[in-house]
């Protein structure tokens, strides 16, 4: 029996990815996918941000160290100028976020009480809290030096001195804001959780498309029981959606170097464990379609609705208390959860949350199987 | 021995029934014909063979075992040519024949040698490699064959496998159909065309409304009608006549009219040539030529049935 599955589930997979356009479909769009979420989120690895710098603290060393490390910020373009002119620039959008270094700033740096720096943004949130990240790290470090020269000002000189030959760079990498990679994650796994589902969709149709050609018959009166059949083609789609999640995980992770905030192997896992979701839906679509024609209009009726009402596209969070009741009865939504507790360390739950995924597979499996079930017993032939 | 066994095998849809308490033989080495106008119940009676339909009452066995009970054994020793084209218009015609026939377990050197030997006895050897996208009706028809006969099967069963082709592929086909035969495969015929199967089949049961009518060697049917003569009459473009008066002589079964032809079926025991010709006459009608013509199975079709086999 497993040869003959094997046959035919390579046939599928041969006969679906002969067509130039379904490997788009089904790797091109989850990459997409992970590409939008990042240009969505105005990313570290892609957008320059426009810094304006208002240093008032003349030509004092900190405060022109502390511009210059800016500048060397990855992503960063920066400019000097005055503190009129950076708000002005600022209403009129042609900066995202401005630096100010008030007078005295670089001797309460070195005194170890860090005053007269504020950052000004107009995009937000994420703006500012990626700079802010940033400059933390450099903050901090000259704050630790601050204190390990005891009010000393010579030797704080020195120590500093020592800090910058060391170069920047080292720190920049080990403190980084988080909280904008790990929104670009979740973004980017709403995406996938759409393509996931609307593939498995697609290929479940193979199914039907079989019937309306009549091959399925054909099959079916060679050696292949229907069950055989159908298995086949569920192999496939799961094989396709483990390599849909390891494309789009890899893309994330390692071209586009965002860090999802938890361990990519249990994000993985989660994904495939989503994947059976989708491909027992898929069936359950297909099961109840007489053709095509039907899965599909089912299929849009049912997929991206649900995915919008899960917070595949917007984080849950603003959406109303009612809408966010309905969500939690979609499957999408128990993946995003989990994510979003992974991310601030909270395992507590997670169990829960997958054993509600695999039970959302195995009722739509059963529902499936006792349709086509049913379905056989009624082969319409013309 | 026989290939086939069907006993009593009925199956309703719904109210409807579309075969009815059917039974017959097929033995090893024949051409079996299965004639029957559209509609009469020829692929639902294959549908159950190849085990894609449950019959709603009786057996079949195929090589002596039951085919529901052993289904695997009975779909290993069937090719079904399915009356609908069932081929990937994608895929090569190598890969068609190839992918099917794996389905019956064959790989590796022996699937590639079964499927160019089924291509080339289709006589699609040269268009190994290309689509079915490319090629006529006849081509594909052919191609639907191949696909059916590269794991050698013992019963091959082809369901009006020249519907809608050129006359050149017809006899492309019915020649195959004869070679088949001879390098030892049995074969069910599904037809609407009697002249097909009178041509290759060594015998024939005729079907209306899921009943078998009739069924015997080509010989034995023709001889139920020793007792019915069978006119030709040919007249003048543009005469009138009444067909409904023509059909209450007495003697006269049928009459029916094609291209200014009457064909006129009647008991041969009576003698009613005079009245038919008179009956015309009347009415104005000039003949212009009489033949009484040989039985063929068309003949005995309309007797049976009191229709033609093609008006429908
Ligand atoms: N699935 C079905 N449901 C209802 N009626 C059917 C079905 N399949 C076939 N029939 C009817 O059964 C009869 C026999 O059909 P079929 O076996 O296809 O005839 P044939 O092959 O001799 O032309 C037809 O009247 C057809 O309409
Ligand atoms: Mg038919």
């Amino acid at each position: 029996m497993w040869r003959d599955i094997w046959w035919v589930a390579v046939h599928t997979l041969k006969n679906t990815f002969r067509k130039r356009s379904s490997l788009l479909v089904y790797v091109g769009l989850p990459i997409i996918g992970v590409i939008g979420s990042i240009m969505l989120y105005g990313s570290a690895g892609q957008q320059v941000l426009r810094v304006g710098i208002a240093n008032e603290d003349g030509s004092a060393v900190i405060a022109a160290d502390t511009a210059a490390y800016v500048s060397s910020l990855q992503h960063v373009k920066t400019t000097l100028l005055s503190r009129e002119e950076l708000k002005k620039k600022l209403a009129s959008a042609d900066l995202d976020s401005g630096l100010i270094l008030e007078k005295g700033y670089s001797d309460s740096m070195a005194a170890g009480k860090p005053e007269g720096i504020a950052i000004q943004s107009v995009k937000g949130q994420t703006v500012t809290a990626y700079i802010k990240g940033m400059l933390n790290a450099y903050l901090d470090n000259t704050a630790a030096i601050s204190r390990a020269a005891g009010g000393d000002r010579a030797a704080f000189d020195k120590l500093y001195a020592d800090y910058r030959g060391g170069g920047f760079k080292l720190e920049t990498q080990q403190v980084a804001d988080t909280s904008l990679t790990k929104a670009m994650s979740v973004q980017s796994i709403g995406f996938l959780i759409l393509f996931m589902m609307t593939a498995a969709v697609n290929l479940s149709e193979i199914i039907l498309k079989s019937r309306e050609d009549r091959t399925y018959y054909r099959i079916l009166s060679s050696p292949i029981s229907a069950r055989s059949y159908v298995l086949a083609n569920v192999l496939v789609n799961i094989a396709v959606m483990v390599v849909q999640v390891a494309v789009a995980l890899v893309a994330l992770r390692y071209v586009f170097g965002v860090d999802p905030g938890l361990p990519i192997v249990q994000l993985g896992g989660m994904l495939i464990l989503f994947a059976l979701v989708s491909v027992s839906l898929s069936l359950v679509i297909v099961a109840f379609s007489k053709n095509s024609a039907v899965s599909g209009a089912m299929s849009n009726f049912i997929i991206t609705p649900s995915c919008l009402l899960a917070g595949c596209f917007f984080p849950i969070s603003i959406m109303p208390d009612t809408i966010r009741k309905i969500g939690d009865f979609m499957p999408q939504r128990w993946v995003l959860q989990s994510i979003d507790e992974l991310q601030t360390g909270d395992t507590s739950r997670i169990s829960i949350n997958l054993a509600v995924l695999a039970a959302f597979a195995l009722v739509f499996f059963l529902v499936a199987a006792y349709k086509f079930g049913r379905n056989n017993d009624t082969k319409t032939f013309v | 021995m026989n290939v086939l066994e069907i006993q009593g095998l009925t199956k309703k849809f719904g109210n409807f029934v579309a075969v009815d308490n059917m039974t017959l033989n097929v033995k090893e080495g024949e051409i079996f014909g299965f004639l029957g106008s559209n509609g009469a119940g020829k692929s639902t009676t294959i549908n159950m063979i190849s085990s894609l339909l449950q019959p709603s009452a009786g057996e079949i066995r195929i090589l002596g075992k039951d085919s529901r009970k052993h289904s695997r054994h009975a779909k290993t020793n069937l090719g079904i040519v399915p009356q609908d084209l069932a081929i990937y218009d994608d895929m090569t015609a190598y890969e068609n024949v190839a992918f099917f026939a794996g389905l019956y377990g064959l790989r590796g050197k022996l699937l590639k040698e079964r499927t160019e030997e089924a291509l080339e006895f289709v006589g699609l050897g040269d268009r190994a490699k290309s689509r079915p996208s490319t090629f006529s009706g006849g081509m594909k028809r052919r191609l639907n064959i191949a696909c059916a006969i590269a794991h050698k099967p013992s019963l091959i069963i082809m369901d009006e496998p020249t519907v809608g082709i050129d006359p050149q592929s017809r006899n492309y086909i019915l020649e195959s159909v004869k070679k088949l035969n001879e390098s030892g495969c049995t074969v069910i015929y599904t037809s609407h065309y009697m002249e097909e199967v009178e041509e290759i089949c060594s015998r024939v049961a005729i079907v209306d409304h899921g009943k078998i009518i009739a069924d015997g060697t080509k010989e034995q049917l023709k001889a139920i009608i020793t007792d019915v003569k069978d006119l030709s009459i040919e007249l003048k473009p543009g005469s009138a006549y009444s067909l409904q008066s023509i059909g209450k002589i007495p003697g006269v079964r049928a009459v029916n009219e094609k291209e200014g032809r009457l064909s006129i079926q009647s008991d041969a025991a009576v003698d009613n040539l005079n009245r038919i010709l008179k009956s015309l006459m009347d009415g104005g009608a000039e003949v212009k030529a009489l033949q009484e013509e040989e039985p063929n199975l068309e003949t005995v079709f309309l007797t049976l049935t009191g229709r033609s086999l093609r008006d429908q």
